[in-house]
């Protein structure tokens, strides 16, 4: 841009002039289009037209315009040069988003992913994270829950911390970004994710986990541009799960010695219909953008609501946006974006037991034998336990969350000297959060016990970035250099409150000023600074030569004095072979890049995690009044320092056959040393966890992705996008100590961190069978021998989550003005801890089961592979190989059928574009899992704990009919 | 011109945002305290204090404590829906049952409290800490509170590691130590409590509710007399001696005449009382009697945890003893079966009664960490031990006489022996009491493989499989994944 504004600004040196207009190859006037006089600075740009003008008579001109083939025309003394330019299916020329700049695709030295906004078109317009998945390559996003208030995980290039985050940055438009969930998916015009350290390097102590950067639309050169978008749609679980029926479960109880008046329960109640329901979402986007010499403007809003296929769950969001850039004059720049998002939701409690009010296993585990409601209106419970039906969990009780956000930042770029341009940024995130929580006086037994609760917690987050960068630029013939040095700082702010009362006389007022007792009320405030300075230089020579380092150092709040401050280097080199002269025989290679970087990135935890903190409320009564106390909260560590992550990455980037194909190849290895690890402390010591810089990680793995354009007729196109991603994750030291966790189902811990493994396997028993002569399970010992009361020391690892790989193929096909485009993503190799089937294969208590317990052993000489039932004991159902199953997939995640209007219908009612679709997700997976979903994790995006399903609300599948119409 | 000032501008902007840098990284908590600056003053000392008392308001000291006492031993059985409790009453625990682990840290977690305490308040210059002998009354209190928690380890688990100062490093050659034996922790229990009775007053004031509150010379004399009788190498002088303190402490405590008043609710405080949590509701409550509390009185109609045994039940009825008996377990119709009261719902099932209001999780009713009836009947049994029959028959009598009972027809020292194990059971159950009284006497082996509990749904009678390892329970799996040094307890993988 800045390039374009110099080479305009240098004085003409012909008399004569060309002019002429610029047209696409189906006639179309084509705007922005660069024109030079090839081999001198002598340059201008076609209006919105496609008309140029040019002081030249001599001499040939070259047009370039992104997205189309570069075109060199003899003027040869005509006075019109008119050029029809071709569209490039080559990407080598996209001008892709870095951090703190851009980059032509075939000067890139790093590995980098790209995905356009067209990923996003025609799909539920929720989440970005859900939409990228499977798009490119290195990156893992683990949807953990299928509820609409669910957030995403992402993980790129594998896990790379214990105890700190392993989310990547999220930055939009320049703005780091915590909270994705109310990201609106069609403002975004393109999403760039850094995958190694080379390329994250600029985000330093931000960047371990790799960076993924958002660039919302912005107005385009031409006439105005008015965007409407509308679908609406439905969702409903795509299996159900047999349990016992009424009969079935009474012999279970029977089989007990549970007995109970029957007569009382008599109900037949299927429990999946009364809490699937089907859901139905719909969205509404209105976009006007446009631009022209001076000023470019993009203004959008819109809302949309996804109620969700369990009874209560929904979430909805209204979104405003505006973002606009003005050239004041020709070294003056301003600018700025500004989003205001109203989010929404209802969340209901999933990954629990029907004792703890958890919907999913409160569905399968609540006997059919009872109906919703006793006469009275209270919600019917267990014949055997006080455990509420579910439908006290998803009803009884109101949830609402609410959100505000204002994203949005504001710039000045101002050109000086020659060849350097300052750019200062301010930008804002602000966040009011409120949750209400109200549980009435009458209708669950939890409420008529605490005369009802009302809960009110707002959280504020205030966020602010300065940087300020100088860029210097410089080309000549043969090569180009730039440099960047700059500063940032960062401040987070974070206030909560929070009241909580019971008392409530009715269930007519929610709010907590009805209760008449006060449980707990009181407020917090923290903060968390970090300051910075960055730099980087760029350099390429004859486009064959190609470097890029960057150095940054980071400071923040959150060290001790001693090691306050990282140093994060990185470089990367570039060699594009096929610009080689000895290359220039080899026809069919249009492009041969051979990358290769190595570079420190950073990763930073909490807040005042140095400090030795006390903290306050361990208050007691003496005197009967309640006296402040204190309590020692976490031991000072003046050394702790940041997470340092060190990557090294080869790649090769190949285009073949006038970049009919296109393919990439990286490989890369990460280790991380100095974990921020929160090393669980004997308790003897009084707490429970330390964090120290000890321990190493490792992730290596591979990443190919491919491109082809198959069929490119005028009639009938057919492109295939393919990526697979190969990472291989180890435990290098953690100080020989383990890290646990996953308890499930009152049975311990299921997933095991140690030395030497993989992050995260199952631990657990063998399990050998069940007895014919008992009916008891059998377990295999350290020793290869049967028990029945193993110890300990008998469990070894039985599963592991991460998978062998990951990958996705979509496949876009157009056929005249009919489009179907088939997204096929998947998993393999990965195994799930379906602690599920503990509560339901259990046969524990008097919750009801699966219907495979039908099979279970009940005299002596069954063969069965169900043990008996056995009321408390948990020996026959203990953590063990019974549970652990493959959680290998491949699901269609996103089949689209579109009919475009044909253009000459539609030009009469002046429109640009009409196109009606219909999108289904999930709309078939192939697994062996015997679950409701194989994509799951009950405990989210956790590092150490992956691939347990409990009760886990599955993933939907959804079918949505949408139009977009332009005009 | 222009250009050239805002050149110079944007170079300036550069260079100058970073030299502040350090002040904008020197964050100060805003709602938390630090190590540096939260014990400078008297009334950071006092805080400290609070958080350490703070720690009986635990769920260690709400009910596990009964669940370790009278679930695990002939008084009660288990209930509700969890199956780490019912593997208590089935004294089938294992290392990793989760209540084992809570138990540990919660008491461990109150050991550093106080270890702060006395580390922090002795550099703590400020004149309101010298002011009537405060600081050595907060170091006296700081150390009985260490001393109370570390008998519940020692109890429990037999020799712990012994951490008498703050951890101040995550080092794990600081942080996993090796068990200490059983008598190095007695030792350092006695330490703690004489330094409490050397430095504690007998009250502080007349206000009840501070002195109930509040570790006193009494609470100290008491606790001295009761780690003498548990600990292995026992002496009763020593328990006789210190229990006589207590009866004759300034402090005046003496036995309720009604015993009824010590449970109802309406007597928190009183002088019965040495030491009692002081619960009185709204963000300082009690949820346990809610876990144990029948429907009527709870509003739940869920199945409770802690149910009377017939053994107990029977035991009350031996005696003829009434008042107690009604004090202690109230009698209902539940809506579900119980294994071994009611074959069917709506049968009628005993409840654990002693705690009497539910309040929606938020009772204000105490718990008492010690009272004089224990110690009049410690007293009695260390008389007995010491062979002077006639005094520990007096001493026996007053707690029975107050129950509305006849003086002990026990003449024997065996049978005055068992006179009083069982009069510990009728007056202390549901009090965390009896696994210790069991084991004290050497009985708990034989009590439980002799127990005859008949599951009436199957009329199959419980198999309590007790051994003599069982006494101690297993050290916490998850702890001894985090200290390596710990080892476990025999009897247990």
């Amino acid at each position: 841009m800045l390039g374009m504004l110099l080479l305009a600004s240098i004085q003409a040196w012909a008399q004569q002039s060309v002019s002429g207009r610029v047209t696409t190859e189906s006639g179309e006037s084509l705007p922005g289009v660069n024109v030079v006089l090839k081999g001198t600075g002598n340059g201008t740009i076609t209006d919105s037209d496609g008309k140029y003008q040019l002081n030249a008579n001599q001499g040939t001109l070259v047009f370039s315009f992104i997205g189309y083939r570069p075109l060199e025309v003899a003027i040869d003394n005509r006075s019109v040069v008119d050029a029809t330019m071709i569209e490039d299916v080559t990407t080598l020329e996209q001008v892709v988003v870095v951090g703190y700049g851009t980059q032509q695709k075939k000067d890139i030295t790093g590995a980098v992913g790209v995905v356009g906004e067209e990923a996003f078109e025609s799909r539920s317009n929720t989440q970005f994270g859900t939409l990228i998945q499977g798009k490119t390559a290195g990156v893992q996003v683990i949807s953990p829950s299928g509820k609409p208030s669910a957030g995403f995980s992402m993980r790129i290039r594998g896990t790379s911390s214990i105890s700190a985050s392993s989310e990547p940055l999220y930055v939009v438009d320049g703005i780091p970004s915590a909270d994705t969930r109310s990201i609106n998916p069609s403002d975004i015009e393109s999403i760039t994710v850094l995958k190694d350290a080379s390329s994250a390097a600029i985000y330093g102590a931000q960047g371990a986990n790799g960076v993924v950067l958002i660039t919302t639309k912005r107005g385009k050169t031409g006439a105005p541009r008015v965007e409407l978008t509308a679908y609406t749609g439905f969702s409903s679980p795509w299996r159900k799960l047999k349990v016992l029926n009424s009969e079935q479960y009474r012999d279970l109880m029977t089989e007990f010695g549970q007995t109970t008046d029957w007569s009382q329960y008599t109900a037949n109640t299927d429990w999946q219909n009364e809490i699937f329901q089907n859901g139905r979402s719909q969205n509404y986007q209105l976009a006007i953008s446009g631009k022209n010499e001076r000023t470019s403007y993009y203004v959008s809003g819109g809302w949309m609501q996804q109620i969700g296929a369990v009874r209560s769950s929904e979430m909805d969001r209204y979104n405003f946006r505006v973002s606009l850039d003005q050239q004041m004059n020709d070294w003056l720049k301003v600018g700025t974006n500004l989003s205001v998002t109203k989010y929404h939701d209802v969340d209901v409690a999933d990954n629990t037991t029907v004792n703890s009010g958890g919907v999913i296993l409160g569905m399968l585990s609540t006997p059919p034998n009872i109906g919703i409601y006793r006469p009275d209106g209270t919600f019917t419970s267990n014949p055997f336990q006080d455990w509420e039906n579910p439908v006290a969990a998803t009803d009884g009780s109101d949830r609402d969350y609410n959100n505000t956000r204002l994203l949005g930042n504001v710039y000045a770029e101002i050109a000086f000297l020659k060849n350097f341009t300052f750019r200062s940024n301010l930008g804002l995130d602000y966040q009011a959060g409120m949750y209400d929580y109200f549980l009435d006086p009458f209708r669950t037994s939890y409420g008529r016990a605490k005369l009802g609760i009302g809960i009110n917690n707002t959280d504020l987050r205030n966020y602010y970035i300065i940087d300020n960068t100088v860029t210097y630029n410089r080309a000549t013939e043969t090569s180009s250099f730039s440099a960047l040095v700059g500063t940032v700082v960062q401040k987070t702010r974070w206030e909560n409150n929070n009241i909580e009362k019971n008392g409530f006389s009715s269930d007519g007022i929610p709010t907590t000023n009805a209760g008449s007792i006060i449980v707990s009320a009181g407020n917090n405030k923290s903060e968390k600074s970090n300051a910075s300075f960055i730099s980087r230089v760029t350099y390429d020579y004859n486009d064959r030569y190609l470097l890029t380092a960057n150095f940054r150092v980071d400071g923040s709040s959150s060290f001790g004095p001693n090691n306050r401050w990282g140093y994060f280097p990185s470089v990367s080199l570039g060699w594009r072979i096929s610009e080689e002269d000895f290359f220039s025989g080899v026809g069919v290679v249009d492009d041969l890049k051979l990358r290769a970087g190595w570079g420190l990135v950073g990763n930073d935890i909490g807040t005042y995690a140095f400090l030795g903190r006390v903290g306050t409320g361990a208050n007691y009564p003496i005197g009967g009044v309640i006296q402040p106390g204190t309590y020692p909260a976490s031991i000072q560590n003046n050394d702790l320092k940041w997470e340092t992550t060190e990557q090294t990455n080869i790649g090769i980037d190949v285009a073949l056959l006038s970049s009919r194909i296109e393919f990439s190849a990286d490989a890369y290895i990460k280790n991380t040393s100095d974990l921020l690890l929160n090393v669980p402390l004997p308790r003897s010591t009084g707490f429970d966890t330390g964090v120290q810089n000890v321990g190493k990680l490792q992730n290596r793995g591979i990443e190919l992705q491919l491109t082809s354009h198959n069929v490119t007729n005028d009639d009938f196109s057919w492109d295939t996008d393919f990526n697979i991603s190969f990472n291989r994750n180890k435990v290098v030291d953690i100080l020989g100590q383990q890290v646990i966790g996953g308890g499930v189902a009152g049975r311990g811990d299921v997933s095991y961190s140690v030395e030497g493994k993989p992050l995260g396997l199952f631990y657990g028993y063998i399990t050998g069978g069940v007895d014919p002569a008992t009916g008891d399970i059998y377990y295999i010992d350290r020793n290869g021998e049967s028990t029945f009361n193993p110890a300990t020391e008998d469990r070894t690892f039985i599963g592991n989550p991460n998978p062998d790989f990951i990958y996705g193929m979509t496949n876009t096909l157009a056929y005249k003005n009919f489009s179907l485009n088939i997204f096929l993503q998947g998993s393999q190799g990965n195994d799930v801890f379906n602690a599920t089937r503990i509560e339901t294969e259990g046969m524990t208590d008097a919750k009801n089961q699966s219907q495979v317990v039908v099979n279970r052993w009940r005299t002596p000489g069954d063969i069965t592979d169900i043990p008996r039932a056995v009321a408390g004991s948990t020996n026959n159902s203990r953590i063990s190989t019974r549970f652990v199953e493959d959680g290998s997939y491949l699901r269609a995640k996103a089949v689209t059928l579109g009919y475009s209007l044909p253009s000459a219908l539609i030009s009469k009612i002046k429109l640009n574009q009409a196109k009606f679709y219909v999108t289904g997700e999930n709309l078939f997976t192939i697994t062996g899992y015997k679950g409701y979903d194989p994509e799951v994790n009950a405990f989210g995006g956790n590092n150490t704990v992956m691939g347990v399903d409990f009760g886990t609300y599955p993933q939907t599948r959804s079918l949505i009919f949408g139009v977009n119409v332009t005009f | 011109m222009k250009r050239k000032f805002i050149n110079t501008l944007a170079v300036l902007a550069v260079a100058f945002t970073l030299p502040s840098c350090e002040d904008y990284l020197d964050l100060k908590p805003i709602s938390d305290a630090t190590s540096e600056n939260a014990y400078t003053r008297a009334a950071d000392a006092e805080a400290a204090l609070v958080g350490a008392y703070d720690s009986f308001s635990q769920e260690y000291y709400i009910w596990d404590n009964v669940l370790f006492n009278d679930v695990i031993s002939d008084n009660y059985y288990a209930g509700g829906d969890n199956a780490e409790i019912f593997a208590i009453e089935d004294l089938n625990i294992s290392p990793t049952n989760g209540r084992l682990f809570n138990n540990w840290s919660q008491l461990y977690n109150a050991i550093s409290k106080a270890n702060m305490v006395l580390e922090k308040v002795p550099g703590i210059t400020d004149i309101k800490l010298d002011a009537g002998n405060r600081r050595n009354q907060i170091l006296g209190e700081a150390s009985f509170l260490r001393a109370f928690h570390y008998y519940q380890l020692v109890k429990t688990w037999g020799g712990v590691p012994l951490i008498v100062k703050p951890v101040a490093s995550t080092d794990p050659a600081e942080t996993q130590l090796e068990r200490n034996t059983e008598t190095e922790v007695y030792n350092q229990i006695v330490a703690d409590l004489e330094f409490a009775v050397a430095n504690l007053p007998d009250t502080y004031g007349g206000d009840a509710s501070v002195n109930k509150a509040r570790a006193t010379k009494g609470a100290a004399n008491a606790m001295l007399a009761k780690v003498w009788a548990q600990r292995g190498d026992r002496d009763y002088n020593k328990v006789l001696e210190y229990a006589n303190a207590v009866i004759t402490s300034p402090a005046a405590y003496s036995l309720l005449p009604d015993f009824d008043d010590l449970f109802d609710g309406a007597h928190y405080n009183n002088a019965e009382s040495i030491m009692e949590i002081q619960f009185v509701g709204g963000p300082e409550a009690n949820f346990g009697p809610q876990l144990l509390l029948p429907p009527s009185i709870s509003g739940d109609t869920w199945r409770k945890f802690v149910t009377p045994s017939h053994d107990l039940v029977n035991a009350f009825d031996a005696e003829g003893d009434i008042e107690r008996k009604n004090t202690t377990i109230l009698f209902e119709n539940a809506p579900w079966a119980d294994e071994f009261w009611s074959e069917s719902v709506n049968g009628s099932v005993p409840f654990a009664y002693k705690w009497k209001s539910a309040n929606g999780w938020a009772s204000t009713n105490r718990q008492y960490l010690i009272r004089l009836a224990d110690i009049i009947l410690l007293k009695a049994e260390a008389l007995n031990a010491l062979n002077r029959p006639a005094e520990a028959r007096d001493a026996l009598n007053l707690v029975r006489n107050r129950a509305g009972l006849a003086n002990t027809t026990a003449s024997s020292s065996a049978e005055l022996k068992t006179a009083i194990l069982n009069e510990r059971r009728l007056e202390l159950a549901q009090e965390a009491q009896r696994w210790d009284d069991l084991r004290r006497n050497n009985v708990a082996v034989d009590v439980m493989n002799n127990l005859v509990e008949v599951n009436v749904i199957t009329d199959q009678p419980k198999d309590y499989v007790m051994t003599a390892q069982k006494q101690l329970l297993p050290i916490p799996q998850s702890e001894r994944n985090r200290n390596l040094k710990l080892g476990q307890n025999e009897g247990y993988n």
